[in-house]
């Protein structure tokens, strides 16, 4: 998967599961989305069925401090290359 | 400190309809809102009851997402009723979020709808990941407080939660809970009542324990007969029901508009046995409410009675209610129009009773064409009657022995 592929993911997430379209990459998503922790589990769970693999618990505890889509992306980022399912292109 | 407590607003979603005009319609023209069982593949083919008190007015639910994420079905019954209350009071956000208001309010076992698909997960699950299709928030929409919790989550209501899951005298409770905690300076308001979602596995349970009516499934609007000597038993049914109660003070302050007064409240138990119809019990509840509100049982004009249409259940009310009241007050078993409404129906009864005491008529039970020798030495409502109510007293009973009675005065 792309960079490109994981914005395009999280955008459909976003879309899907929280009825937020074109989202601001760079907006705090409690203050601006009225993100809260219910989202939060309920992202980590779209997160691991779109790896196909379960994040571990050390794993989501690095989510905690995430605030922007972009942190979310380099998040999945991170954890794609821990797998070997990121390619750079 | 001992403060009169009155009702400012009040909302409920029933069988026979959704709003006061609906339902003050059907109790005048005999509408019964009890339906065919819908089917569905879990319980519905083993179920010897094939009715239901049905829902079907259209609601049209304007929630946000982020209010929507914790709600089962129960739950948007509950808000919805709650939202209009709060907005027919009248009470400003900065009251509502104060502290002052409290919420009581529950249902008999959170959404069953919720609870049926986890278990669906859980025991359908072949590996690990299935399991995580039972969402994060499902424990949110079916646990027992679940309408009281979306409540205050909604409005955002600080003051306290009062969630009683007490089976049929879920909202009866909570009706007389948020009546001692304002009477008793606790709190300014409360948010009252109790809601419950359609549900199969319910009339499950009481077929299982033969107390389901089977006799009219092929004309469905012929039971519930409360009191009939032709009843079979109770009908399952869903709805909702919300009151606001205020301190008489503030709410004359305020200008709100006074819809009448609640003067009692008292609840027992038998302490014995968790399903039978208890005699001394039921009468115990009865004279002791009375006592207690310090009512000559002479003055009550009206008995919203619980009468679920049981074969032994109608027989001891009866009973009790002679022994207490003897055959002045009106009877009537609204019941017969909603099937039994679960943890909404004191709230239910509560609201039709106080749409009654305001328009001044008194709607019949419905289905009672012969009463049932047993059930005779009361005075039964047989057809609309054209009848002033100064003070009507709403009977509840439930499984493991809840009984309750709450006092409601005409306001003047």
């Amino acid at each position: 998967m792309t960079r490109q592929d994981i914005e395009r993911e999280v955008i459909a997430v976003f879309h899907r599961e929280f009825e937020i379209d074109n989202p601001d990459f760079d907006a705090d998503l409690r203050e601006t989305y009225e993100f809260d922790s219910i989202d939060a589990i309920e992202l980590l769970l779209a997160i691991e069925t779109f790896l196909g693999e379960e994040i571990s618990q050390a794993e989501k505890k690095q989510a905690i401090g995430i605030r922007t889509i972009r942190q979310i992306c380099d998040y999945i980022e991170t954890l794609a290359k821990k797998r070997d399912l990121f390619s750079p292109a | 400190m001992e403060r009169r407590v009155v009702i400012t607003a009040m909302s409920a979603i029933t069988p026979i309809g959704y709003g006061k005009d609906r339902i003050v319609s059907s109790l005048l023209n005999g509408v019964s809102g009890v339906r065919p069982l819908r089917e569905e593949e879990f319980l519905s083919p083993f179920i010897h009851c094939k009715v239901y008190g049905t829902v079907e007015d259209p609601i049209a639910y304007d929630f946000t997402r982020n209010q929507r994420k914790t709600m089962g079905p129960v739950a948007y019954y509950a808000c919805q009723v709650a939202k209009e209350v709060l907005e027919q009071s009248g009470l400003k956000d900065d009251f509502i979020r104060s502290g002052r208001l409290g919420v009581a309010f529950g249902s008999i076992h959170g959404s069953p709808t919720v609870q049926r698909n986890i278990y669906r997960i859980f025991f359908g699950a072949r590996d690990k990941i299935a399991i995580k299709e039972i969402g994060a928030v499902d424990y949110l929409k079916s646990m027992v407080h679940t309408t009281a919790a979306n409540i205050t989550k909604m409005f955002g209501i600080t003051g306290r939660v009062i969630s009683s899951g007490t089976a049929c005298t879920t909202s009866s409770q909570s009706i007389g809970f948020g009546y001692e905690a304002v009477k008793f300076g606790l709190q300014d308001a409360m948010l009252c009542g109790g809601a419950d979602e359609y549900d199969t596995t319910t009339v499950a349970v009481f077929d299982n324990l033969l107390a389901c009516s089977t006799a009219f499934n092929e004309t469905p609007q012929k039971t519930p007969r409360p009191f009939d000597k032709d009843r079979d038993g109770l009908v399952v049914g869903e709805g909702a029901g919300a009151v606001l109660l205020e301190e008489y003070e503030f709410a004359k302050k305020r200008g709100a508009d006074i819809l009448g007064e609640v003067v009692g409240f008292y609840c027992n138990n038998n302490g014995g046995d968790m399903i039978l119809p208890n005699l001394k019990g039921i009468t115990n509840t009865l004279k002791y409410g009375t006592e207690s509100a310090k009512i000559p049982p002479r003055d009550v004009d009206l008995i919203s009675a619980h009468a679920t249409a049981t074969k032994m259940g109608d027989i001891i009310e009866a009973q009790a209610i002679h022994d207490v009241f003897g055959d002045h007050p009106y009877v009537v078993g609204l019941k017969s129009y909603t099937g039994h409404t679960m943890a909404a129906c004191g709230a239910i009864e509560t609201i039709m009773t106080l749409y009654m005491m305001r328009e001044g008529f008194i709607a019949p039970t419905l289905n009672l064409d012969a009463v049932d020798e047993r059930c005779a030495m009361i005075r039964h409502v047989r057809q609309v009657i054209e009848h002033p109510v100064r003070l009507a007293a709403v009977q509840n009973f439930a499984f493991g022995g809840v009984n309750t009675i709450l006092f409601i005065k005409k306001f003047s």
